[in-house]
């Protein structure tokens, strides 16, 4: 039983990290329809710059100068990419971003060459124990952070004026654009607020009980990707729901290795694919995603 | 004007008759020139066209995003073995049929087609970004069952692919002279690799051009509409993405064939993020296109690698500095968000010599 | 309709300019078709008869073949810098280099100098086979040849037609037996057997105990789990697997599965992050067992994480060799020497790795020379009679027999922040009888 509870917590406060990442791809894909495989990269960028600063300012000061830098790669890449483009084909954006995600990625694997960067976070490897459970401070501080974030974040998409501009963008585009909405802004920054958000995900990945930053930790971000459509990638509550279940799915696939063996060893990285899979089955737009209502 | 541009039309289709013809010889000729290395360089870029071809019909012609294309590469790669090996006592203790190895080309094809087939009830429901992940979803479960499946695939360490026969000649490195000069299996399967990629093109333009490729771009242009004005939705898109699979999964055999064994690590995630590079590099939608961003994609970083020493900016290996490789990616990402950016309709409309430019802009 | 005409417009002098490019290109075609047929027949792949491929055989002289021209021996490595094992590619084919321009700067072989050809595949399987293509026939044989699944692919054309020596770097049981594939040291499944019986000997590892096992899917950690599973049947021990994949970097759920299955001790053939992880979680947890990796499961680096205090109090490391900061005149000159021509990167094992194997083929060289045959043939023959090749790293090599890995034994090294490096010994070079007596493979 503690066994469960110990890998269901940790499945929890990974799956808060994996939402905050597919909680900003959400956001681009409600305001600009495009699905953003260079996400990877985004994380990678505010990493790279976190763990190269902290020597120099401290921690907090690099953390903050990281999440400012990923978004405002995330805002370059709209800016000087996406907008560019002049068809209409969403998955033909979708591949563009999967050129970005290749050049970015390069660079920045090239950067980090073979070393462990760390983030000098101010957690160590400091272990929170109750009863037989034992939990890292690190994965405490990654759930409420997570959890913050994402507070902030549904309570600004309601209330604020970029929410709602947002919202409208996202039902739609022309409407919104005639009331005034800058549909130009509203992506640029769904993209930035991505970056930003994939930036403290970076953070969590990458503090113990991992090692660090280096050249793989971006791979992290493929488990966003069923954590976004299992949920609807049109939902934020969707992002949500569907970053705790993949990160639990996975915690629990690899702690149940050994019970697991007929499906052969190594599950974690498949069972969110699997989960995913099922759902989708039975609900074609994920758990929250809006059923497509179409016009022709 | 119709006066004046029939003699310069019909000189027009005389040249490129011509050009056609000349090409061919010339790639007629290579085994007789060439060493092993550019001709598997070629034989490669021959395999990645057939694949590239297969997803163009679904992903450009159709308007489904599929990133689940090396999946079906490695079934065929993989079917093709099993099909073709001899079991048990061939030494590496595998499952093996012992079929026919041209009887197991063609059926590792067609269970290419099935696979593709059980995975339409998704695909057949999901559109645009979820099929994309959902696809996403098969290379996971590629390479779990590639490294797990022991007995069928052989883990990690793959398995040997026997090498295909057909009417008597078998395609391995046994030398045949041929005027003089050895044949080994790259030589052999070069003449292959040219008659199915030939095939696999004609067959591709063959259903772009006739009804079913204009089902098939209404259907991408507009789902709804399509079916409004009579078209099955629903069964076109099945049928493509079976289409699809098998195009993949006959290119899986030729990368068998060429590699000579099998080796799971190659079926991951970069493989069909390649093959949407591919797409988009050559243009969307057509089969030169498909061709020439496979032949870019697939050749580049095996030039640069090979030239790393005389390129300014490369560096060989260990002397620090942007490696082959990595430039070779830094080209390819840069290639496939500036074809997008300023070349809509990607390299084959330059190598067309723009005669079919239209404004980008009018295609909302 | 305005925009009609100008199209139409640009369509005709499109035209015109693209029907001269075609009638250029006709030109251009037809003239190399020319010229190919008439060079037909003359190919330069078309066989002689008169054999002139094969080198100068001049009597006295000494013998050469592929891999040789003019005065310089051509020596291929397939590395990756670039992909999953970039660490270990970069120090050993840095390494090799270092090698090779000392023994030039000796005067070379037989008076002939020695290049090395790299190639870095990226761990991609299309351009480590294509590498091997482009190399096979213009180097004298391969120094160096990183991941093992590439190695199997291209073994028909290495055992068949090249017949070149090629030393992997890769430890996997699967690639002995070739004539011409030579793994050097012990392979992962006999350093697993020796890291496991360090355990029982000295960490108080018994029959009946349970034994963690967290490996890497591929050829790695699958070749050392063969090793601890047959181990655990000599010596009565049970095996829990824990598969990870090298994307895997958090094993806090590895853990809390080895510890809920009550391991008494916990083997880790994965890389050095992953092993990072583990003994870091482990030691946070209180989950207080010794933990033992291979070779390729630690890095120096390692020492400045979060996880270096637990790694110096909790972990060791089974190694095919004395460590780059062992107390030898061969190493503490390779330290000094490497230092200097690379100030900037780390010294790991994959140093002594790659220096072994250039040592190895190097040695074999010059017996060749002594034998007046540098072709590939008197190479591989001129390396089956080197029984006891020591580089300075405390085991000795034999080759005599292909079927075996070169080494049996083990050092079993633990971290040490002072040391060069960053790792001590703590019991010298030796085979266990488990690992002595087990035949790879059966």
């Amino acid at each position: 039983m503690s066994t469960f509870a110990e890998l269901f917590l940790n499945g929890l406060s990974m799956g808060s990290v994996y939402a905050l990442i597919a909680l900003g791809f959400v956001v681009i894909f409600r305001a600009t329809e495009v699905v953003n495989f260079a996400h990877a990269s985004l994380l990678l960028a505010g990493g790279y710059v976190t763990a190269s600063l902290h020597d120099d300012i401290g921690f907090w000061p690099a953390l903050l100068v990281g999440i400012a830098g990923a978004a405002v790669v995330g805002a370059a890449v709209e800016f000087l990419v996406m907008r560019r483009y002049r068809g209409s084909d969403h998955s033909v954006l979708a591949i563009v971003t999967i050129g970005v995600d290749i050049l970015l990625t390069t660079e920045l694997t090239r950067r980090i060459g073979t070393d462990v960067l760390t983030l000098g976070d101010p957690w160590g490897d400091s272990v929170l124990t109750v009863g037989p459970i034992s939990l890292a401070h690190t994965r405490i501080a990654a759930f409420v952070a997570a959890a913050l974030l994402i507070t902030v974040f549904l309570l600004a998409f309601r209330y604020t004026s970029w929410g709602v501009a947002m919202r409208a963008a996202a039902e739609s585009p022309e409407t919104a654009a005639l009331m005034g909405v800058r549909l130009g802004r509203v992506s640029l920054g769904a993209w930035a607020v991505a970056g930003a958000l994939a930036a403290v995900a970076a953070l969590f990945l990458t503090v113990f009980p991992t090692p660090g930053l280096e050249r793989a930790t971006s791979l992290a971000a493929l488990k966003a990707f069923p954590a976004a459509i299992l949920g609807g990638l049109d939902s934020t509550t969707g992002a949500l729901v569907g970053g705790l279940l993949v990160g639990v799915t996975e915690s629990l696939a690899t702690g149940y290795q050994s019970e697991l063996t007929f499906l052969g060893r190594g599950l974690g990285d498949l069972a969110p694919y699997l989960v995913m899979t099922v759902i989708l089955l039975i609900r074609p737009a994920g758990l929250f995603g809006t059923k497509e209502l179409a016009r022709v | 004007m119709s006066e004046a541009l029939a003699g310069p039309l019909r000189f027009a289709t005389r040249t490129r008759t011509y050009v056609w013809a000349a090409g061919a010889l010339l790639l007629l000729a290579l085994p007789f020139y060439l060493d092993r290395f550019w001709l598997q360089a070629g034989l490669f870029a021959m395999a990645a066209a057939i694949g590239a071809i297969g997803i163009n019909l679904l992903t450009g012609s159709t308007g489904q995003l599929s990133m689940g294309h090396a999946f079906f590469l490695a079934v065929g790669a993989y079917g093709y073995c099993v099909f073709a090996a001899d079991g048990g006592d061939a030494g590496d203790g595998l499952t093996g049929l012992g079929l026919p190895t041209w009887l197991a080309a063609v059926l590792a094809v067609l269970v290419a087609g099935l696979a593709g087939g059980v995975f339409s009830p998704i695909a057949g429901r999901l559109r645009g970004a979820y099929l994309g992940i959902a696809t996403l979803a098969l290379i996971f479960i590629g390479q779990h069952v590639l490294f797990n499946a022991r007995d069928l695939t052989g883990g990690f360490n793959g398995r040997d692919v026997p090498p295909l026969s057909l009417f008597g000649l078998t395609f391995d490195d046994r030398e045949l002279l041929v005027a003089n000069v050895p044949f080994g299996s790259a030589e052999k399967l070069w003449y292959a690799g040219l008659v199915l990629l030939l095939g696999c093109g004609l067959f591709a333009r063959g259903v772009l051009r006739g009804r079913p490729g204009r089902a098939m771009n209404a259907i991408r242009d507009h789902r709804i509409a399509a079916g409004v004005i009579g078209v099955p939705v629903a069964r076109y898109r099945a049928a493509v993405f079976v289409l699809s699979s098998m195009y993949a999964g006959l290119a899986g055999v030729l990368l068998a064939l060429v590699f000579q064994r099998t080796v799971p690590d190659y079926f991951g995630i970069t493989l069909s993020l390649e093959y949407l590079a591919m797409i988009v590099i050559g243009g969307l939608g057509s089969v030169s296109g498909a061709v020439i961003g496979a032949v870019f994609v697939s050749v580049l970083p095996q030039l640069l690698t090979r030239y790393s020493d005389a390129l300014p900016l490369v560096s060989a290996p260990g002397t620090g500095g942007i490696a082959p490789g990595e430039a070779s990616r830094y080209l390819y990402g840069a290639a496939v968000v500036a074809v997008v950016l300023f070349l809509p309709g990607g390299l084959v409309r330059v190598a067309a010599g723009r005669r079919f430019r239209t404004d980008p802009g009018e295609k909302r | 309709m305005s925009t009609t005409n100008e199209t139409n417009e640009t369509n005709e002098t499109n035209e015109t300019s693209t029907r001269n490019a075609t009638s250029g290109t006709v030109r251009v075609a037809a003239g190399a078709l020319a010229a190919l047929l008439l060079l037909a027949g003359c190919s330069s792949k078309a066989k002689d008869d008169d054999g002139n491929d094969k080198g100068g055989t001049a009597a006295g002289e000494v013998k050469t073949g592929e891999g040789i021209s003019g005065k310089t021996i051509t020596l291929g490595a397939l590395t990756d810098m670039t992909g999953v094992y970039a660490t270990l590619g970069k120090s050993v084919t840095q390494a090799q280099q270092l090698y090779v321009k000392q023994l030039n700067a000796d005067g070379g072989v037989c008076g002939y100098k020695v290049a090395l050809s790299v190639r870095d595949h990226g761990y991609d399987p299309q351009k480590a086979v294509s590498g091997y293509t482009e190399l096979a026939p213009k180097v004298l044989g391969f120094v160096q040849f990183i991941g093992s699944p590439f190695v199997a692919a291209v073994e028909k054309r290495i055992d068949g037609q090249d017949k070149a020596l090629v030393l992997p770097q890769a430890w996997s049981s699967a690639l002995l037996g070739s004539s011409y594939i030579r793994v050097i040291g012990s392979t992962y499944d006999i350093e697993t057997i020796n890291a496991v019986d360090f355990l029982m000997k000295e960490k108080g590892l018994k029959k009946g105990d349970k034994l963690g096992h967290v490996y890497f899917e591929g050829d790695y950690g699958e070749s050392a789990l063969l090793g601890s599973k047959h181990i655990a049947k000599e010596a009565g021990l049970t095996v829990v697997e824990q598969k990870i994949k090298p994307t895997d970097n958090d094993m806090t759920a590895q853990v809390a599965a080895l510890k809920k299955a009550g391991v008494k001790a916990v083997v880790i053939s994965a890389g050095p992050r992953q092993a990072a992880s583990l003994v870091g979680v482990a030691a946070a947890g209180g989950f207080d067992v010794p933990i033992i990796g291979n070779n390729s499961a630690f890095a120096p680096q390692l020492l400045a994480t979060q996880a270096g205090p637990a790694l110096l109090k909790n972990y060791y490391v089974a190694s095919p060799s004395l460590p780059i900061g062992a107390d030898t005149p061969g190493a503490q000159k390779l330290v000094a020497d490497y230092k200097k021509a690379y100030p900037k990167d780390s010294l790991d094992n994959g140093v002594v790795a790659g220096w072994t194997a250039a040592s190895a083929f190097g040695e074999a060289l010059k017996k060749a020379c002594e034998t007046k045959d540098l072709t590939r043939e008197g190479v591989d023959k001129a390396l089956l009679t080197i029984d006891a090749l020591d580089t300075g790293f405390g085991t000795p090599q034999n080759f005599t027999d292909p079927k075996a890995a070169s080494s049996k034994q083990s050092v079993i090294l633990r971290p040490d922040k002072t040391v060069t490096g960053g790792m001590k010994v703590v019991q010298e070079a030796d085979a266990s009888d488990t690992a002595t007596q087990y035949t790879p493979g059966a």
